[in-house]
This record gives structure tokens, sequence and C-alpha cells, in this order.
């Protein structure tokens, strides 16, 4: 059986980061669709402790089948330790990017009760959780067992050479238009609605600061961390903007830009809307945007 | 010997030190979730919303109209759903001037805070403020 390529050799802790990276990137782009809805923070208010029990472990048992087809690691889990193990660091990565998230967006502040907050990590975590468990298949687009069999070193060796020998600026475009079409699948259902509004009015400029931190942070993790198919290639390609760093700075711009548009598009926004307005709504729909726009350069 | 090699070799490499260090740690991070959602099961108070309203000391008058903060918070063990406070100022020469909000939720032990905006000072013994309705979600 062929071992999983690891992006970091033998350096085991930032080949476990880069797993953890890429099962939260799956969490956050499963997830933040979910954490821009109102009806999940309300519901997360009411909802009583039995039942929150409840929910954790169907959770848990639902990530748990999930990872007997594929976990979120570079190596499949196969026997059933392994399994419940990767089902439990599944849930607390959806634990923890659900609480940091609600934390980012003022759901949850030091004012906020334990059982409310309680509630709303738990609600909000299950969408996090299911998309750690199916990161690879959703960011990489096959399990990478499967993966693993079907590439030796030498051959991915090549493929990468070639990308980097094939980088054009229609590379570039592509880049450009990926991120955009990433970005507006994610956003464009979060847009209309009241939570953009709602958020943005809970957000301080200090917190507006954290988000495009975030924002930032998470899309270059998903793309130049979490170890998916194109990492390496994508980290190997020349052009206008292909440094990892730069990549990430654009690729935000662009999906703010994005977000702007569909705010103006929604009517959420109008031209005589002050700018603080605008670039308070901007920068919080750019949140999901950017996640989104990261997914969609992986796909390139 | 060839069949114990090729049974070696299929079985999974063992974890390592920094994949059991995340195990360890997602473990801890999961009973603890689970310890605070039994804590808060035990501690829970099976009693029904009991909502108060509180005006806070210092009014602000800016153009004209006088701003009136208070807290409204919810004692009791439930969650209340649309909390409406309303507040009635009765002037001395026959105006009166009303206002209301409306909370979608209060949780047991929430506060939130607010505002009363009226058009003349608000005299602490002309305004009344009260917690009108609520319903359980």
């Amino acid at each position: 059986m062929a071992q999983p390529q690891r992006p970091y050799g033998n350096n085991i802790w930032l080949n476990e980061l880069s797993e953890l990276v890429g099962g939260a990137s799956g969490g956050f782009l499963f997830g933040i669709p979910l954490i821009y809805t109102l009806e999940v923070w309300w519901i997360g208010s009411q909802v009583s402790p039995p039942i929150l029990l409840c929910i954790l472990t169907l959770t848990l048992g639902v990530v748990f089948s999930l990872n007997c087809v594929e976990g979120f690691r570079a190596s499949r889990p196969s026997r059933a330790i392994d399994i419940i193990q990767e089902s439990v660091e599944a849930l607390a990565i959806g634990l923890t990017c659900a609480t940091l998230m609600l934390i980012l967006l003022s759901r949850i502040t030091s004012q906020t009760p334990l059982t409310e907050s309680l509630g709303k990590i738990v609600f909000e975590s299950v969408p996090f959780s299911l998309g750690v468990a199916l990161s690879k298949l959703i960011l990489s687009g096959e399990p990478g067992w499967e993966k693993a069999q079907k590439r030796s070193p030498s051959k991915d060796d090549g493929s990468n050479r070639s990308a980097a020998s094939s980088q054009t600026p229609a590379g570039t475009l592509a880049d450009l238009s990926t991120t955009l079409f990433g970005a507006v699948i994610i956003a464009f259902s979060i847009a209309p609605t009241d939570e953009v509004p709602v958020l943005a009015a809970a957000s301080s400029p200090p917190k507006l600061l954290a988000i495009v931190a975030a924002s930032l942070i998470v899309s270059y993790g998903i793309v130049f961390v979490a170890g998916f198919t194109n990492q390496s290639k994508r980290q190997q390609q020349q052009g206008i903007f292909q440094s990892p760093q730069n990549e990430t700075l654009v690729s935000y711009i662009l999906s703010l830009l994005a977000s702007a548009l569909m705010l103006w598009f929604f009517q959420q926004l109008s031209w005589d809307d002050p700018w603080y307005l605008w670039l308070c709504y901007t920068i919080v729909l750019g949140l999901p945007a950017t996640i989104g726009g990261a997914a969609g350069r992986l796909a390139v | 010997m060839n069949d114990s090699s090729s049974h070696e070799a299929r079985q999974p490499p063992p974890r390592s030190i920094a994949e059991r260090v995340s195990f360890y740690l997602s473990l801890s991070l999961l009973a603890l979730v689970v310890s605070l959602i039994v804590y808060s099961w035990i501690d829970r108070e099976d009693r029904p919303p009991i909502l108060s309203i509180e005006l806070r000391s210092e009014i602000r008058q800016v153009d004209g109209q006088f701003y009136v903060p208070f807290n409204v918070t919810n004692r009791g063990g439930k969650t209340a759903e649309s909390v409406e406070v309303v507040a009635q100022l009765s002037c001395p020469d026959g105006v009166e001037e009303s206002g209301s909000q409306q909370f979608k939720f209060l949780s047991s032990g929430e506060t939130r805070a607010g505002a009363f905006i009226f058009s003349h000072n608000p005299e602490p013994s002309q305004l009344q403020v009260r917690v009108a309705s609520y319903k359980l979600p």
C-alpha cells in the first residue's frame, strides 16, 4: 500500500498542523453559511442541555460514519480505534472553529450566558465538524488513500515541474476567475439576508480588523498550509501574483470587490450610504467570500 | 516468514507523537464542552422567565432629544421570546409620550441594553417603564 504524500517530509509537527488546517478548511467551507444564519443563533439560545448532548452524540456518530469512508488526514483510518480518534478530533476542530467564528462575529461575548453560548457553539459546530470529516472529499476531489495509490512521487514531481513551466498570464486569469467563482458561490446566498447588517452593526473597528485578519489567515491556510491537491503546484507557480502572500492578498481584495458588488446588486447598499457602511458590510461578507474564493482556487 | 512480513506491511503506521497530542487535546476539549453542558443542566432552574427592567442613570441630551438608557434582565430559568418593554412619560403640562422596544430572545441570566427617546426631559417621577409581555419559545 502506497504511503500518502507528506507535505513537510519527516517533520511530524508541521505535517500534523497541515492536516489539522486541512480539516479546519473543510469545516469553514461547510460551516460558514450556517454561521451567517440568524435562526441558528436563536435556536442555539433556547435549546436545553439534554438536547445539546444528543446533538453532540449524533454529530459524533455521523462524523464516525463519514470517517469510515474517508477522514481528514492524509492516510485513511482503517482500524476502528483510528476512526474513533479521528472522529473526536474532527468534532473538536468543529467546536473550536465554530467558537472562534462566533466570538469574531460578536455572537458570543463576555455578557453571553453560559447556556446560550454552549447552545450556539454546539449547533454551529455541527456543519463545521461534518465539513472537517468531508474536507478531503470537498477540497481535493477524491479520497486521499485513492490518490496515494494513483500517484507515485516521481509522477508528482513531474506534474509540479510542468505546472511551473506552463504558467502563463492565462493561469493568473484562471486564478482570478476561480476566486470570483468560489466567492460568488458561497457569498451570493448570504448577501441578500439580514445577517450582514446585523453582524456589521455589532462589529466595532477592532472587530472589523480581526475579521480582515481572520479572512486572510483562513484563505492562506486553505490554499497553502492544508496540503490539498494543488498546494505544492501552487507554491511553485510563477506569475503576476503567485507568491503565497501576494496571491492571498490579491484574492482577498477581489473577494471584497465581489462582496461589495453583490451587496449593491441585492440593494443592501446604495450610493447614498456612508462609506463606513460600505466598509463594514463588505468586510463582513468578505469573510465567506474569501473562503469560497480560496476553495475555488484549489479547483484550478 | 513471508506471511508475517506481508501482515506487518498491511498494518497502518502507529500514530505519531504529534497526532497523539492532537487527539488528547481534542478529547480534553470535548470533555470540557460535555462537562459544561452537564453543569448547565444540573444548575438549570426550571422557573419561568422573570423579567425586570432598570433605568440607567446617565440620560443624554442630543439635538433636543433625551436618551434614557435601560437594561432588561431575565432572572428566571427559561428563555423568554419576543420580550416587549414599554415606557410612558407623563409631563405636568399634560403632554404624554411613549416608547416601546422588543427583544427577540432573552436567555436565562441574560441582560440586554437599549434606550428610549423622548422629546421632553423625563423626570424620574414622571416616567414609567415596564416589561409588557413575552412568549415562551
